[in-house]
C-alpha cells in the first residue's frame, strides 16, 4: 500500500512516516504545492495524506486536480486549521476524510485504514485478522464465524485496537476516539476502562484469544503473537 | 446633575437675586426723586404765600389757609426757634378720618417783629399710587424679561448641546468587539467636532490594537499546533519503542497528558477566537429540549459515575435560532460544568421555560465570585482537566447572540440562567 503524506513540517512528516512504515505501507512525502502537484501528477497513491497550507500554494487546489482528472486516489485532509469551511470545502471537492491537527497517529492510521477498505475493496466491507472478521458496513464482528454481540461504542474500541495491531495506543487516543469530546471535558478514564473490561469479557466468551493487553497505565495493544 | 439643569440653576439664582434687589431699590429711587421734587414744591409754595400770609396772619393767634393742594398752618412764638425742616406725616385723606401719607416742611416767619411758626403740609397718596403702580409694571417687565431669557437659554442650549449628548449615547453603544463601526454626526459647533473628531481617533486606535491582540491570539493558537502535532507523533512513537519498562511509561503518561491539555487548551483558543470573528454564521431553528436530551446522553457516564440526579422541568420546549455548533457549546459548557462542579450523589436541576434555559447544580455550599466568573483563566477547582474558559466562552456566545446570562446561589444550588430575547 502506498501512501502520499503531504505536508510542510518535516518532523511530523517523519513520525507519520515512521509509525506507517511499521505496518508495512510504504510511504513518500511531498514538502510544497510543486511537488505535491507533480507526484500527485505521476504517481498513483492508495491513499494521500493532505495538509491544506503548503508553501507554494493550497492543499485544496491538489485536491480539485486530482478530482479533475478523475484520479483514484483517496485523500485525508490533515489540517491545522479545524475551521468548519476547510472541512466542508473538503469534503465537497471529494476527500475522503478530515482530521484536524494535532491527531494521534493510531486515529490516523485506522482512517487510512478504512478509507483504502472503503476504496480498495468496494463490494467486499470485510477485513480480517486472526479469529475475527470485521464486517466494516454492517459494523458486526465474529469470531471463529460466530457473530459476537457488542455495543456500537466496544465494536469501535476493538477495530480501532485492532488497525492498529501490535501498537501501543495510549488512553487518550483510544478515549478521544469512541466518546470525541466527552473524553476532553472530563478528565478520567473510567469509561474507557468500564468498556475495555466489557469488551474482553465478551471476547472471551466468544471463545476469542485474549489479545488486548494493558501497556502499564499508559494504553493498550493489541498483540498478535 | 444634568449639565443642563445646572446651568439653569445658576442662571435662576442669579435672577432671584436680582429681581429681589433691583425692584426694592428701584422703588427707593423713585421714592427719594418723588419726595424732593415734593419738598423743592414745598419750600417754594412757601415764597409764593409769604405775601397773602402775612396779610391774613398779621395780628392773629394762629390760623389756618389752603393753597391749591396744601394745608398752611402758623401760630404765633415767642421766637424763632429751629432751623426749617421737612419730614414725612400722616395728613387727612379725600374721605373724613382716612389717613394717607405726606409731607410737610415746617419753618417761621416774622411780622413786625412777631415770630409766627408755619407748617406746610400736601397729601402724597397719589404720588405714592403712582410709585406703586410704576413699580409693578416695572416688575412684571422684568419678570417676563428673566423669564423669557431662561426658556431661550434653556432651548437654545439643549439645541446647542445636542450633538454632545447623540455623541455620549452612540459611544455607551460602541463595543470594540462587535463589528459595528462608531459613526459620529457631523456637529453644527467646532468643539463638539473637535471632540467627535477625537473620539473616533481613539476608538480606531482602539480597534486596532484589539484587531492586533486577536489576530496575535489567533496565529499564536494556529503556529502552536504544528509543534504540537509534532510533539504528539513522537510521543506516540516512543510508546511503541522496547523496551520500556514502567518509570518509563509512567513519564510517558505524563507527558501525554500535558501535551493533551495543551492541544484542549489550543483548540479553546481558536474556538473563542472563531466565536469573537463571528465564524460560526450558519444558523437554523433549533429544539434546546432536544440538545439537553443529547448532551445528557453523551454525559450519562460520567453523571452515573457521581450518582448525580437530574432533573428537567420542560412545560414547553423552547426553539432557538441560531448556530448549532454554539448551542452545542454554550449548553454543554453550562451541563458538564454543573457535573464536574458537583459532589457526589449531588443533583442537577434542569428548566426549559418559554424565554430561558436554567441549570441549578449542587455543589461547593458558597456562592461564586460573580465578577471574577466569565473571566478567562479562573479556575474554581484544582481539576485538571478544567482549563477556566468555559464560561468565558458561555459569555461570548451569550453575547454574540444577544442572550443574556445571570448567575444566582440560592437553598444551597448554583444556577445559570440564559435568558432569549
Amino acid at each position: 500500500m502506498k501512501i502520499l503524506i503531504i505536508e510542510d513540517e518535516p518532523e511530523l512528516s517523519r513520525s507519520i512516516t515512521t509509525y506507517l512504515e511499521a505496518e508495512n505501507y510504504l510511504c513518500e512525502t511531498a514538502d510544497s504545492f510543486n511537488t505535491a502537484m507533480e507526484k500527485t501528477e505521476h504517481y498513483r497513491y492508495d491513499c494521500i495524506l493532505l495538509d491544506i497550507s503548503l508553501p507554494g500554494g493550497n492543499g485544496l487546489q491538489v485536491l480539485g486536480e486530482l478530482k479533475k482528472n478523475s484520479k483514484t486516489d483517496g485523500v485525508i485532509i490533515i489540517s491545522a486549521k479545524d475551521s468548519i469551511d476547510d472541512r466542508i470545502n473538503g469534503l465537497n471537492l471529494g476527500a475522503d476524510d478530515y482530521l484536524p491537527k494535532p491527531f494521534h497517529l493510531p486515529e490516523l492510521s485506522a482512517r487510512i485504514a478504512a478509507v483504502i477498505r472503503r476504496r480498495k475493496f468496494d463490494g467486499s466491507s470485510t477485513f480480517a485478522l486472526n479469529e475475527f472478521i470485521f464486517d466494516t458496513r454492517a459494523k458486526i464482528v465474529t469470531v471463529n464465524r460466530q457473530p459476537v454481540d457488542l455495543t456500537r461504542t466496544e465494536y469501535d474500541l476493538l477495530l480501532y485496537l485492532a488497525s492498529n495491531k501490535n501498537k501501543v495506543i495510549s488512553k487518550n487516543a483510544i478515549a478521544e476516539h469512541i466518546s470525541g469530546e466527552e473524553a476532553e471535558i472530563f478528565n478520567n478514564f473510567d469509561f474507557l476502562y468500564a468498556h475495555v473490561k466489557n469488551l474482553k469479557r465478551k471476547l472471551s466468551a466468544a471463545g476469542a484469544q485474549d489479545y488486548i493487553k494493558a501497556i502499564y497505565g499508559m494504553g493498550y495493544k493489541f498483540e498478535l503473537p | 446633575m444634568k449639565l443642563l439643569k445646572k446651568t439653569i440653576v445658576y442662571y435662576f439664582i442669579f435672577a432671584a437675586l436680582l429681581f429681589g434687589a433691583a425692584v426694592p431699590l428701584f422703588y427707593i429711587a423713585l421714592r427719594s426723586v418723588v419726595v424732593s421734587n415734593a419738598d423743592e414744591k414745598l419750600r417754594s409754595v412757601k415764597t409764593r404765600i409769604m405775601p397773602r400770609l402775612l396779610d391774613a396772619a398779621a395780628g392773629r393767634e394762629n390760623g389756618t389757609m389752603d393753597y391749591s393742594d396744601y394745608s398752611i398752618i402758623y401760630r404765633r412764638i415767642p421766637a424763632a426757634s429751629g432751623e426749617d425742616s421737612l419730614y414725612s406725616i400722616a395728613v387727612t385723606g379725600t374721605q373724613p378720618g382716612e389717613r394717607v401719607p405726606g409731607r410737610a416742611f415746617s419753618s417761621h416767619f416774622v411780622i413786625n417783629q412777631v415770630w409766627y411758626s408755619l407748617e406746610i403740609n400736601t397729601s402724597m397718596a397719589d404720588k405714592m399710587a403712582l410709585i406703586k403702580r410704576i413699580v409693578w409694571v416695572l416688575s412684571g417687565l422684568l419678570f417676563v424679561l428673566l423669564a423669557g431669557l431662561l426658556l431661550i437659554n434653556n432651548t437654545l442650549s439643549r439645541k446647542i448641546w445636542r450633538p454632545f449628548y447623540l455623541t455620549l449615547e452612540r459611544l455607551g453603544g460602541y463595543r470594540v468587539d462587535q463589528p459595528d463601526l462608531l459613526t459620529l454626526p457631523v456637529a453644527p459647533v467646532k468643539e463638539f467636532n473637535d471632540l467627535n473628531q477625537a473620539i473616533a481617533g481613539l476608538t480606531q486606535r482602539d480597534r486596532q490594537a484589539f484587531n492586533a491582540q486577536k489576530e496575535f491570539a489567533e496565529n499564536a493558537s494556529h503556529e502552536m499546533q504544528s509543534p504540537l502535532a509534532v510533539f504528539q507523533s513522537k510521543l506516540e512513537l516512543l510508546m511503541q519503542t522496547r523496551p520500556l519498562n514502567e518509570e518509563q511509561t509512567q513519564l510517558i503518561t505524563d507527558l501525554a497528558t500535558a501535551s493533551k491539555r495543551m492541544s484542549r487548551l489550543n483548540k479553546i483558543l481558536i474556538l473563542l477566537t472563531r466565536i469573537e470573528n463571528n465564524q460560526f454564521l450558519e444558523k437554523e431553528t433549533l429544539s434546546v429540549s432536544q440538545m439537553l436530551d443529547k448532551l445528557l446522553e453523551q454525559y450519562a457516564f460520567q453523571v452515573e459515575r457521581e450518582a448525580i440526579t437530574v432533573t428537567i422541568n420542560r412545560a414547553e420546549d423552547l426553539l432557538i435560532y441560531m448556530n448549532k455548533t454554539l448551542l452545542e457549546i454554550l449548553l454543554g459548557n453550562l451541563l458538564s460544568n454543573a457535573i464536574r462542579h458537583n459532589h457526589p450523589g449531588g443533583r442537577i436541576l434542569v428548566t426549559v421555560s418559554e424565554h430561558n434555559v436554567e441549570i441549578q447544580n449542587t455543589g461547593r455550599e458558597m456562592p461564586l465570585e460573580k465578577d471574577k466568573l466569565f473571566r478567562r483563566f479562573q479556575k474554581e477547582s484544582g481539576d485538571a482537566s478544567s482549563i477556566g474558559l468555559g464560561l468565558e466562552i458561555v459569555q461570548k456566545i451569550c453575547r454574540l447572540n444577544h442572550f443574556e446570562i445571570h448567575y444566582a446561589y440560592h437553598d444551597s444550588l448554583h444556577s445559570f440562567r440564559i435568558s432569549f430575547p
